[in-house]
C-alpha cells in the first residue's frame, strides 16, 4: 500500500490509554468531524446564497423554507459551527489539563490556537452574511471595534469595509473571507496541525508504566472508533438540526429599526459585557488579545510538565497552567453569563 | 465493537427517518406571482382561505405583500408578519401612503380624483379638527372658532379658493399635554376615540379598524351582540350605514366629566332605535344608507381643511330633491372618463352609460346613483341594497316652504318622522 | 552566470553571507511591496459614499419645542433655547443608534446614557452625542449634515 496522508494520521498501532474517549474526549476529532460537516453544508448553501443586500435575506428565506432539505442544510451548518466553537475549546482545555502543550507539542499549540481564532472569524463572517436585523448592532459594534484601533484602526477598517459604513461592500468582502479566505487558512493550518500531531510522536506521551510496554490498538480498530463517533456525530446534529431552527429576522433595512437584536452572537457576548464597562479599544480590542496572548504563553512562559506526569489528567506540576485557564473560562463564562441574563435595554 | 457500530447505524437509520418525518410535516408551499409585482410570494400557502379582497384588487394582480408588505418568502409565521404594514391593517394612515398610496394607485391625479390618500388626510374624519377648535374655544384656549388643530399636523392640498375662503390652510398637530386646561388634558386622553387614526375602542359595537379600513371593509353580520364581530377582509364602496354607526350614533360625551358615555342599547330596528333622541330625520335617512346621499368627498375630503363638520358636509335634501323653483342640477355623461362612470362600475347593480344624466350636487360631485329616466321623472339606486325608488320632486308639489329656507332643518319641520 | 561561477571558485565566506542577506533581503522587500499592492487592491471603494446631507424641509416647520426624528440621518433635531440644534443618534461608544428614553437616550448595545441635551450621563461612552451641522439654505430649507 502506498502510504497516503490518510496512512501518516493512522499508523498501524497507537497507544490504547491514549486513544480511550476518557482522555482524549474525542474533541479534536469532533473538531475535524465538524468542519467537514461545515465545508459540505456551506458548499450546498452557495448554490442558493446570494451575497447583496437586496438579496441576502430572501435567498436565505428561499433556502430555509422552499429548498426542500433547506432548512435541514442551513441548520446543519449553523449548528455546526456552534457546536465547533464549544468542541474546540474542550479540545484545548483537554490539551492544557492534561500538559499535552509540553515541548515538542508547544507549536502545534499555536497552531491550534491559532484555528480556534480562525473558527471564530468564520463564525462571525457566516453570522454577518444573514444581513438581517439580528445581526445588525454586532456587525456595527464589531467592526467599530477595528475602527478603535490606534494609528491603523481607521485603515484597516476601510480594508475590512471596502466603505466607511456597513454597505453592500462589506457584504462582498464578509462573503469572500467566509467562504474562501478564511476557509482556505482554516484548512492549510488545520492540515498542518494533525499532520504535526504524528510528527510529534501521536496525541500524547503515554502514562509512565506504559512506556515500554504499552497496550496498542491498530490502525482499523482506529478507524472503526472514529466511524462510530461520525454515526453518532452525525446522528445528534441531524436531531438537533431538524428540530431547532437556525435564527432568522427580518433583512436589515435601510433605516434603523427597532427591532434590531442588540446582542452580540453568543461566542461574543462575554466581549460586549467587557465594553459595557469601559473604552472600546482596551475592552473589545486589548483585553481579548491578552487572553489570546496568555493562552498562547502557556508553553513557553510557565514551567514544563514533568515527563513522568504526562500521559494523565490534572499532571501536578502543570497546576499553573491549569488555574491560569481555568481562571480564564470561569471569567469568559461569567461575563457571558451576565450579558444573556442582562435585561434588555 | 460491532455491536456498538450496529447500534451506531441504526440509531442514524431512525434519526434520518425522523427528520423525513418532519420534513413530511412541513406545509407544501404555494406560490403566487403577483402580475404587478412580479416576484412570487408565499402567502396562500398558510392564508389560501381568505375571500377575494374585493373585485378591483384580484389576488392574480395583487398578491398580498403589495398591500400588506412583510416576508414573502418566510413560512414561519413569525418571521413572514414582522415585516408587515400596519400590522394587520395596510391602511392604516401611518402607512396608507405606501400600501394604497403610490401614482399608478391611490395617490394618483388629482384631476382625476384618484389621490384617495392625500384627500383622506384632509378629511374632518381625520382631522377631528371641528371637535378640537371648539372645545378649546369653549375652554378659553383659543379666540375663535377657527381650525388651528388637528389629530396629526396637515397641510391643505389647495391652496384657498379666494379671498372669502376661511378655511384653514395648516392644522397643527393637537397636544393635550400642551394644555393648561385639565378639562382639555382629559378630553385629549378620554375622548379622541372616533377620528379615523384612533383604534376602536372595545366592544363588539365599535368594531372598525383604523384609516381607510374604518369604513371600507364591513365588519361581518350587523348583530351588535355577536362576539368576535371583526371587519372581514373585504373591500367595497358600498359602504352599509352599519359600518357607519362603528363610531357615529354610539353615545355622547359628557362635558363635566369629559368622557364618552357609551349609549346603553344596541340600536336593531333604524326607525326607533337608530338616531338620538332629540334628531329630527324622515324616512329617507332611516330607509337608505348614509352613502346613498352623502359623498365621498363629504366623507373622504377633497383637499381642502374645514373648520368642522358642517363645512365640509353640503348635501341637503334639495341637492336631490330641488327646490319649489329648480330642480336638482344635472349632467349628462359624456364620455368614459367620467368620474361618475368609474363610480357605478364598482357597483354594477346601477346601469350607468354614456348619454345617462344623472343628478350632480352644488359642487359638481355625481350622484352617479341618481338617474333622470326617459320620461324625465328621477330613479334612484340604492348603492347597498340594491332597491329602486322613484325620486320625488319639491317643484310642482305642495310644498309650502319658504324659498329662503332651504336647508335640511326647515324640511324637518314638516317631513320630520314620528317615532 | 560567470560572476556566480567565479565566487564558487574562489569561496569567500563573508562575500557569501552577503550574497545570502543581500537576496534574502531582496526577497522580502519584494514581498513587502506585494503585500502593499494587495492592500492598496484592497482600498478600493466599490460604491459611492452614502449621501451626508439630508434636506430637511422648510425650518419654518421646527417650530420651537420641535422634538424631530429624522430616522434616515440617525439623527435628531431639536429646537430649544439655543435655537435649532442637531445630534447625531449614533452611539460615540461602538456606533450603535441610541434610543429615546423618558429623560434621554440609551445606547442598546452597551448601555451608555445621554440626557436630553445629548450629554453624557454615564459611560461606556466617553463623551456626549456628536452634534451635527445644520443650516438654512437660500429657499429657507433646513440642511442636516451628518459628515460635519
Amino acid at each position: 500500500m502506498r502510504p497516503s496522508f490518510f496512512h501518516h494520521l493512522h499508523p498501524p498501532t497507537i497507544p490504547a490509554s491514549q486513544s480511550r474517549f476518557r482522555y482524549t474526549l474525542g474533541a479534536g476529532g469532533y473538531s475535524v468531524f465538524l468542519t467537514l460537516v461545515l465545508l459540505v453544508s456551506g458548499a450546498l448553501l452557495m448554490f442558493y446564497y446570494v451575497p447583496t443586500p437586496a438579496e441576502a435575506g430572501p435567498s436565505i428565506q428561499m433556502i430555509t423554507f422552499l429548498v426542500p432539505f433547506g432548512a435541514l442544510v442551513r441548520n446543519l451548518h449553523y449548528w455546526s459551527a456552534q457546536i465547533l466553537v464549544v468542541v474546540a475549546a474542550i479540545h484545548m482545555l483537554r490539551v492544557i489539563f492534561t500538559g499535552a502543550y509540553n515541548s515538542p507539542r508547544r507549536f502545534n499549540y499555536l497552531l491550534g490556537l491559532s484555528l480556534f481564532v480562525l473558527a471564530l472569524f468564520l463564525d462571525f463572517t457566516g453570522y454577518v452574511l444573514r444581513w438581517d436585523e439580528g445581526v445588525r448592532w454586532a456587525l456595527v459594534a464589531g467592526t467599530n471595534l477595528v475602527d478603535s484601533i490606534p494609528w491603523i484602526g481607521p485603515g484597516l477598517y476601510r480594508l475590512v469595509m471596502g466603505a466607511s459604513q456597513p454597505g453592500p461592500a462589506a457584504l462582498t468582502r464578509f462573503y469572500t473571507w467566509h467562504i474562501f479566505g478564511l476557509v482556505v487558512l482554516l484548512l492549510g493550518v488545520g492540515v498542518w496541525h494533525i499532520f504535526r500531531v504524528r510528527r510529534d510522536g501521536g496525541i500524547a506521551v503515554p502514562p509512565p508504566e506504559q512506556r515500554s510496554t504499552p497496550q496498542r490498538i491498530s490502525r482499523f480498530e482506529l478507524v472503526r472508533r472514529e466511524g462510530l463517533a461520525a454515526l453518532i456525530g452525525t446522528a445528534v446534529l441531524l436531531l438537533v438540526s431538524a428540530f431547532i431552527p437556525a435564527p432568522l429576522a427580518p433583512p436589515m433595512s435601510e433605516v434603523t429599526s427597532q427591532a434590531a437584536d442588540s446582542s452580540a452572537p453568543w461566542f461574543f457576548l462575554w466581549v460586549q459585557q467587557l465594553l459595557k464597562s469601559g473604552d472600546a479599544f482596551w475592552m473589545g480590542v486589548f483585553v481579548p488579545l491578552v487572553v489570546l496572548a496568555v493562552l498562547g504563553a502557556i508553553p513557553y512562559l510557565l514551567p514544563a510538565v514533568k515527563p513522568d506526569e504526562l500521559g494523565r489528567w490534572f499532571p501536578r506540576s502543570g497546576r499553573p497552567a491549569q488555574v491560569l485557564a481555568l481562571i480564564l473560562v470561569l471569567a469568559v463564562l461569567g461575563l457571558t453569563l451576565a450579558a444573556a441574563l442582562a435585561p434588555p435595554a | 465493537m460491532k455491536i456498538r457500530l450496529f447500534a451506531g447505524t441504526l440509531f442514524l437509520l431512525v434519526v434520518l427517518v425522523a427528520v423525513a418525518w418532519q420534513a413530511a410535516r412541513q406545509p407544501r408551499p404555494v406560490a403566487l406571482t403577483p402580475t404587478i409585482s412580479g416576484k412570487e410570494e408565499y402567502c396562500l400557502t398558510c392564508h389560501a382561505d381568505l375571500p377575494e379582497i374585493s373585485a378591483s384588487h384580484p389576488v392574480e394582480s395583487f398578491g398580498c405583500v403589495l398591500c400588506h408588505g412583510g416576508e414573502r418568502l418566510a413560512l414561519d409565521a413569525d418571521l413572514a408578519h414582522s415585516t408587515m404594514r400596519g400590522g394587520s391593517n395596510p391602511s392604516d394612515l401611518a402607512v396608507a401612503g405606501l400600501s394604497c398610496g403610490g401614482s399608478d394607485c391611490h395617490s394618483g391625479s388629482p384631476e382625476l380624483q384618484r389621490d384617495h390618500v392625500g384627500r383622506v388626510l384632509t378629511s374632518i374624519q381625520t382631522t377631528y379638527a371641528g371637535a378640537i377648535a371648539s372645545l378649546r374655544f369653549s375652554f378659553g384656549a383659543q379666540d375663535s372658532l377657527a381650525a388651528r388643530q388637528a389629530i396629526a399636523p396637515v397641510q391643505a392640498l389647495h391652496p384657498p379658493a379666494g379671498n372669502q375662503d376661511q378655511r384653514p390652510q395648516y392644522l397643527e398637530a393637537f397636544d393635550p399635554a400642551a394644555e393648561s386646561n385639565p378639562f382639555l388634558q382629559s378630553f385629549g386622553e378620554n375622548c379622541l376615540n372616533c377620528h379615523l387614526r384612533a383604534e376602536a375602542l372595545p366592544g363588539n359595537e365599535y368594531a372598525r379598524f383604523t384609516g381607510c379600513a374604518a369604513c371600507h371593509p364591513p365588519t361581518a353580520g350587523s348583530d351588535l351582540s355577536e362576539p368576535d364581530r371583526q371587519p372581514v377582509h373585504q373591500l367595497t364602496t358600498a359602504i352599509p350605514y352599519t359600518q357607519c354607526n362603528a363610531c357615529h350614533n354610539r353615545g355622547n360625551y359628557d362635558l363635566r366629566t369629559m368622557s364618552f358615555v357609551p349609549r346603553p342599547d344596541a340600536p336593531a330596528d333604524r326607525l326607533h332605535d337608530y338616531y338620538q333622541p332629540i334628531t329630527q330625520f324622515t324616512r329617507c335617512e332611516y330607509e337608505l344608507d348614509c352613502l346613498d346621499c352623502h359623498t365621498r368627498t363629504e366623507a373622504m375630503g377633497d383637499g381642502y381643511l374645514y373648520n368642522d363638520q358642517q363645512e365640509q358636509q353640503y348635501v341637503q335634501c334639495k341637492t336631490c330633491h330641488g327646490t319649489l323653483t329648480e330642480p336638482p342640477l344635472t349632467r349628462t355623461i359624456r364620455n368614459e372618463a367620467d368620474l361618475a362612470l368609474r363610480l357605478a362600475y364598482l357597483n354594477p347593480d346601477v346601469p350607468l352609460q354614456i348619454g345617462d344624466t344623472i343628478v350632480v350636487t352644488d359642487k359638481g360631485e355625481p350622484m352617479w346613483n341618481l338617474r333622470q329616466l326617459t320620461d324625465g321623472s328621477f330613479e334612484m339606486v340604492t348603492k347597498v341594497t340594491h332597491v329602486r325608488y322613484p325620486l320625488p320632486l319639491v317643484q310642482g308639489s305642495a310644498c309650502t316652504q319658504k324659498p329662503e329656507e332651504q336647508e335640511s332643518r326647515y324640511c324637518h319641520a314638516c317631513h320630520a318622522v314620528e317615532r | 552566470m560567470p560572476a556566480t561561477l567565479s565566487n564558487a571558485k574562489t569561496p569567500s565566506l563573508p562575500r557569501r553571507d552577503f550574497l545570502t542577506l543581500a537576496w534574502k533581503s531582496l526577497l522580502a522587500i519584494s514581498g513587502a511591496l506585494s503585500f502593499a499592492g494587495m492592500l492598496r487592491f484592497l482600498s478600493h471603494e466599490p460604491y459611492p459614499s452614502p449621501v451626508t446631507k439630508f434636506d430637511l424641509g422648510l425650518a419654518d416647520d421646527f417650530p420651537p419645542g420641535t422634538v424631530a426624528r429624522i430616522p434616515e440621518a440617525s439623527a435628531i433635531v431639536l429646537h430649544g433655547e439655543q435655537g435649532l440644534v442637531a445630534y447625531s443618534l449614533v452611539c460615540p461608544h461602538l456606533g450603535c443608534t441610541v434610543e429615546s428614553q423618558k429623560d434621554g437616550f440609551e445606547c442598546p448595545c452597551h448601555g451608555s446614557r445621554f440626557d436630553a441635551q445629548g450629554s453624557l450621563v454615564r459611560g461606556p461612552a466617553s463623551q456626549g452625542l456628536r452634534i451635527l451641522k445644520l443650516e438654512v439654505d437660500q429657499a429657507g430649507h433646513l440642511i442636516l449634515d451628518t459628515a460635519a
